[in-house]
């Protein structure tokens, strides 16, 4: 059962910035949200619902910008043409978020800001090295989503702020990017993104899920990976999926695993 | 099948078309006038003295009009349980699990109890406690009950037993232990056999703590008016739930009306008494109905599986014949009794296998620990044992260089013989369904790395005890109204049943409708468990038909003023001197004169002619798996799976292919993935979440079922029951196919991915603390 609370549904940027607060949280598709309220764990006065305002809605080209309004909905985000065009990595990792509730439900934003750890998304976005746009009464402000995500279920969000959109940029050279995650239970166990710029040569590698945030490497190239070292270098949380020792060693298999799929991608 | 008109075929189900649209109406569907909503306030400890409830706070809240506590209960008797009545309906003096009802607050909505819940102020001094069997068992172990309970007597219970099967209820005498029940079974000279021995094969496994999930929750809806309760429930047995409600409120029986719509699912977890005394006491305390709905967190500490630590010892002579087999059982039963000491015993007869064993002797212990109670699952006992034991022959098998088939192919049972001295001899041919198992497997096996392959029996004494009754009514237009207490939980019954009523009065299977489950209008059934309702109600109902049949030819001569045996049975009419005929209908209305009337047809079952034998049927389990381990990661594909059903006559096809692959799902659940976790007092995973059953991408990329029908059972047109054999061998078959893959024998299951990979390098089960 739900504790009780007050529903505020503003329907312009500034009107919902006006009531949200400490205790007055903003409310997406409420898969997160309300599975913590049900458990006790959080006790808004007031949820405030932005899925009304227009501000953060949609998916476009903003100049060399892909930009995902925070509302939008993984199912949505997966379908889209200009995210399976310009990032069809990211396509392929919203297609297989959670289950299609979930999918149907819960929005990209809704994911960033709760911060939980076993999540895919954030990982995809910080090998595009994705950027968060905030906004307050007192203006805007961008951030890396990986300054984003600072900890497990915390986000670098004050109270007054809210999420507009995460811009993915495409101005460099093409950017070849795999994602293979590991899930035996309902959320990821392990995921490993790699985004490689063929250009430079250039490789991040995003591990997610096996720890409290997405850890990143970056490497010269894509035959010098080390899956060995991030294997020694993540740091896992032990759960009913798997101890610490098994998940560093799944970690080693991932990283080579998405080496290899980039590999027989060819270019 | 030419010789039937309608059993044999695969008819469209009943209740397809109200299930997919969302019409059927389920227990939690169920209002009552003025209905009160109830929250039960839960232990938030293992094993804790209750100092005091003050619901003072509680009861000032808006829309909240009572607190039950065990105080309140003082009038009653405050406890149920059809075997040993020690399941306390509220905790009255101390709570023996986390999650135990303490309390319930009955407001006018749901949200106001949920609130007001939250309100009951519980203090408590935490006692000692005990998590697993092993410290249950420790010496000088604190005490989960400190009284003992007299036994209930349930008929059922006693005369399961095989020869020298002495079933104990530890008394008051003496020292008291956690030992809740014990069960023994010996025949022939164990030790002298091992002393003569080739080969003596030790194991040790641990069967994991499950819950049967159902898409349903535990939910009741009761109503105490005037010294007679009436109570919709999600209950598979309502009979049995009728006689716990009687004892506590001493109402004779046909004050007590139990009803059962549609059950979201039982899987055994439904079968005996569960949230209906907590609606009930609530009900007869403040004189409204009142409705209680469990979460599903809820419902998983109402009841889980047993957990069992099992050790066997079997020996061999050099060919591979059993010689002897040493079973230890140990199971964990959590804080109450419940069903556990039926499901130890089952587990004792059902754990030395469907074998020509000359010497046996098994042990069964059933503990009391401080965890959320244990009872019933698909499968009684037998997922169990069984798995302990099939591991344990495998691993002879390799030890004497034959393979998994070859071992049992030497000691499987022939057809007739007995598995359990004094009991009805196996009436199945489990030596050709282990054929077309290993056939099965074998064509389609593959030839890559780190494939394994395994075969698993069983055989089950089921069909519960034989009491049924059925009653059929013939309408004045010729249709047909079965009267039936069994329960319809998705396994079909309500098809099957019309199915047999039409086939035995040659009518049409349109014009037959199927009413279940009311205690007070269906008539008596046992229970809906054990696999029995194709069998034994399927019996009675023939003989409802039968005598049905009985009475419109008696009334026909009448109209016919001929004698009886003049009259002959046609489909669905009857036919008289000089060719004359009349349909059902017709007889009905002449009789009565008018358009009018019915005739009713009863149908009795007990424990004699057929059902004189004990058990009424064997129910086998015979399956093949063949799985493929990823050597990186350990995580099992399920390549091939394969049932064979030994179901004598399939009524309904794809009724028994729907069980035997659910049923074997279900195994794969346990076997793979399932496996609740105590961390300290409370489960880790109580949640849909982290508990993880199987999801239709982990369905085997082979499913083959196999329907093996040679007419050699005892219901109707040969039949036996399915629904729990295919679950009772998968853990064995589980186990040696990834044995055999990874090369190296598992000791527990679920063979997790983390567990197979360590298996695979030959790692600890776990580390050390860095
Ligand atoms: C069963 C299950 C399985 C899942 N599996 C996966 C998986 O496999 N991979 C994966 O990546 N994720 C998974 N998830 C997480 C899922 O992606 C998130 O639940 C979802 O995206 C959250 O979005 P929402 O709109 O429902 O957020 P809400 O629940 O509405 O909000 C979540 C949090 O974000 C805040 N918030 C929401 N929008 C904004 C905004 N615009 N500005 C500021 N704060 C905001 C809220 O205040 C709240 O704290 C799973 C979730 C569930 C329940």
């Amino acid at each position: 059962m739900l504790p009780p609370f007050r529903l505020a549904r503003p329907k312009t940027l500034d009107e919902a910035l006006d009531a949200i607060g400490e205790d007055q949280v903003p409310y997406c598709g409420g898969t997160e949200l309300l599975l913590a309220m049900g458990a006790g764990l959080h006790r808004p006065d007031v949820l405030v619902d932005v899925k009304r305002l227009p501000e953060l809605a949609g998916i476009r080209l903003d100049g060399n910008d892909l930009v995902i309004g925070a509302t939008e909905r993984h199912d949505r985000v997966a379908e889209h043409p200009l995210v399976r065009e310009h990032v069809p990595m990211l396509a392929a990792v919203e297609r297989a978020v959670g289950n299609a509730r979930v999918r149907n439900q819960g929005s990209i934003g809704g994911n960033l800001c709760f911060a939980e750890p076993k999540s895919d998304v954030g990982t995809a976005l910080i090998a595009f090295q994705a950027v968060a746009t905030l906004v307050s009464p007192g203006g805007r402000r961008a951030l890396s989503v990986e300054e984003f995500i600072a900890g497990p279920y915390y986000s670098a969000k004050e109270p007054d702020e809210l999420l507009v959109d995460v811009r993915i940029p495409l101005g460099g050279p093409e950017v070849r990017a795999e994602y293979v995650k590991y899930q035996i239970m309902e959320r990821p166990t392990l995921g490993v993104a790699i985004a490689h710029e063929p250009e430079t040569g250039a490789c991040r590698v995003v591990v997610g899920a096996v720890g409290e945030v997405p850890a990143v490497w970056t490497f010269a190239a894509p035959d010098e990976i080390d899956a060995d070292t991030i294997a020694s270098e993540v740091d896992p949380t032990p759960d009913l999926t798997g101890s610490e020792r098994y998940k560093r060693h799944v970690t080693g298999v991932y990283v080579r695993r998405a080496v290899d799929a980039l590999m027989s991608r060819g270019s | 099948m030419t010789e039937f008109s309608t059993v044999g075929t695969s008819v469209r189900r009943r209740d397809l078309v109200e299930k997919v649209t969302g019409s059927a109406e389920y227990t939690v569907d169920v209002t009552m006038p003025g209905m009160l909503h109830a929250k039960v306030v839960r232990s938030d400890r293992a094993h804790a003295r209750i100092l005091s409830i003050d619901a003072t706070e509680a009861l000032a809240a808006p829309d909240v009009v009572a607190v039950v506590t065990a105080a309140d209960l003082e009038p009653l008797f405050p406890r149920f349980g059809h075997i040993i009545a020690d399941h306390f309906i509220l905790a009255p003096d101390k709570v023996r699990y986390f999650g135990e009802p303490v309390a319930i607050v009955l407001a006018e909505t749901l949200g106001a109890a949920s609130d007001a819940m939250r309100l009951v102020r519980v203090e408590y001094e935490d006692l000692p406690s005990v998590m697993t069997a092993a410290a249950a068992l420790a010496e000088g172990a604190p005490l989960v009950h400190e009284q003992a309970y007299d036994a209930t007597g349930d008929d059922s219970f006693k005369s399961l037993t095989g020869k020298k099967h002495t079933m104990e209820f530890p008394e008051a005498e003496g020292a008291r232990t956690n030992v809740a029940h014990e069960v023994d079974l010996e025949w022939g000279d164990v030790d002298a056999a091992r002393a003569g021995a080739h080969l003596v094969v030790e194991s040790t496994v641990h069967y994991p703590m499950l819950y049967a999930y159902g898409m349903e929750p535990y939910n009741a809806v009761a109503s105490y008016v005037d010294g007679a309760l009436s109570v919709v429930s999600s209950a598979q047995h309502p009979y049995m739930v009728r006689d716990d409600l009687a004892r506590i409120f001493d109402l004779p029986l046909s004050r007590v009306r139990v009803s059962t719509p549609y059950i979201g699912g039982g899987y055994g977890s439904k079968s005996y008494t569960k949230v209906e005394p907590l609606a009930s006491v609530a009900s007869w305390m403040v004189g409204r109905p009142v409705k209680l709905v469990l979460s599903v967190e809820e419902a998983i500490y109402t009841t889980r599986v047993d957990t069992a630590d099992i050790h066997v010892r079997s020996s061999f002579d050099a060919e591979g014949h059993i010689l002897a087999r040493e079973i230890d059982i140990v199971m964990d039963s959590g804080a109450y009794a419940d069903n556990s000491p039926l499901v130890l015993a089952k587990c004792v007869n059902r754990s030395f296998g469907p074998y020509r064993v000359p010497n046996l002797r098994v042990r069964g212990r059933s503990l009391y620990t401080n965890t959320a109670p244990a009872s019933s699952y698909r499968g009684f006992g037998a997922p169990q044992g069984n798995f302990a034991a099939e591991t344990n022959l495998d691993q002879a098998a390799e030890q004497l260089g034959l393979d998994g088939a070859e071992i049992r192919r030497r000691n499987l049972v022939r057809h007739g013989e007995a598995i359990l001295p004094g009991k009805r001899g196996i009436d199945a041919d489990l030596l050709a369904d282990l054929e077309i198992a290993a056939s099965s497997l074998e064509r389609d096996r593959k030839d890559t790395p780190y494939y394994g392959m395994g075969v698993s029996c069983s055989a089950s004494d089921a069909g519960a005890y034989p009491i049924s009754t059925a009653q059929v009514r013939i309408q004045f237009d010729g249709s047909v109204i079965v009267f039936s207490g069994s329960t319809e939980m998705g396994q079909g019954s309500q098809s099957l049943l019309s199915q047999v009523a039409a086939e035995e009065l040659g009518v049409d299977l349109g014009v037959v409708s199927v009413v279940q489950s009311d205690t007070s209008v269906t008539p008596y059934e046992r229970t809906t468990g054990a696999s029995r309702t194709s069998t034994l109600v399927g019996l009675a109902l023939q003989r409802a038909c039968a005598d049905a049949r009985t009475r419109i030819r008696d009334m026909a001569a009448e109209i016919w003023s001929c004698t009886p045996d003049e009259v002959i049975d046609l489909p669905g009419a009857v036919q008289g001197p000089e060719g004359a005929k009349l349909a059902y209908g017709e007889v009905v209305r002449k009789w009565f004169g008018g358009t009018a009337g019915e005739v009713t047809g009863i149908g009795l079952l007990r424990r004699e002619g057929v059902t004189q034998e004990m058990p009424p049927f064997w129910e086998t389990g015979m399956v093949g798996v063949a799985v493929e381990v990823d050597p990186e990661t350990g995580v099992v594909t399920v390549d091939q799976l394969v049932t064979v059903a030994d179901i004598g006559f399939a009524i309904n096809p794809q009724a028994v292919e729907g069980q035997d692959l659910g049923a074997a799902t279900q195994g794969l659940g346990g076997a793979l993935y399932e496996e609740l976790v105590y961390d300290g007092p409370q489960l880790a995973n109580a949640n849909m979440v982290d508990y993880r059953v199987p999801r239709v991408t982990d369905m085997p990329r082979k499913i083959d079922l196999v329907l093996a029908e040679r007419r050699d059972g005892i219901g109707p047109y040969g039949a036996k029951g399915a629904g729990e054999g295919q679950l009772n061998p998968i853990g064995g078959a589980v186990a040696a196919a990834v044995a055999r893959a990874v090369g190296r024998w598992p000791n527990r299951l679920p063979l997790t991915p983390e567990r197979v990979w360590r298996l695979l390098n030959d790692l600890e089960d776990s580390d050390p603390p860095a």
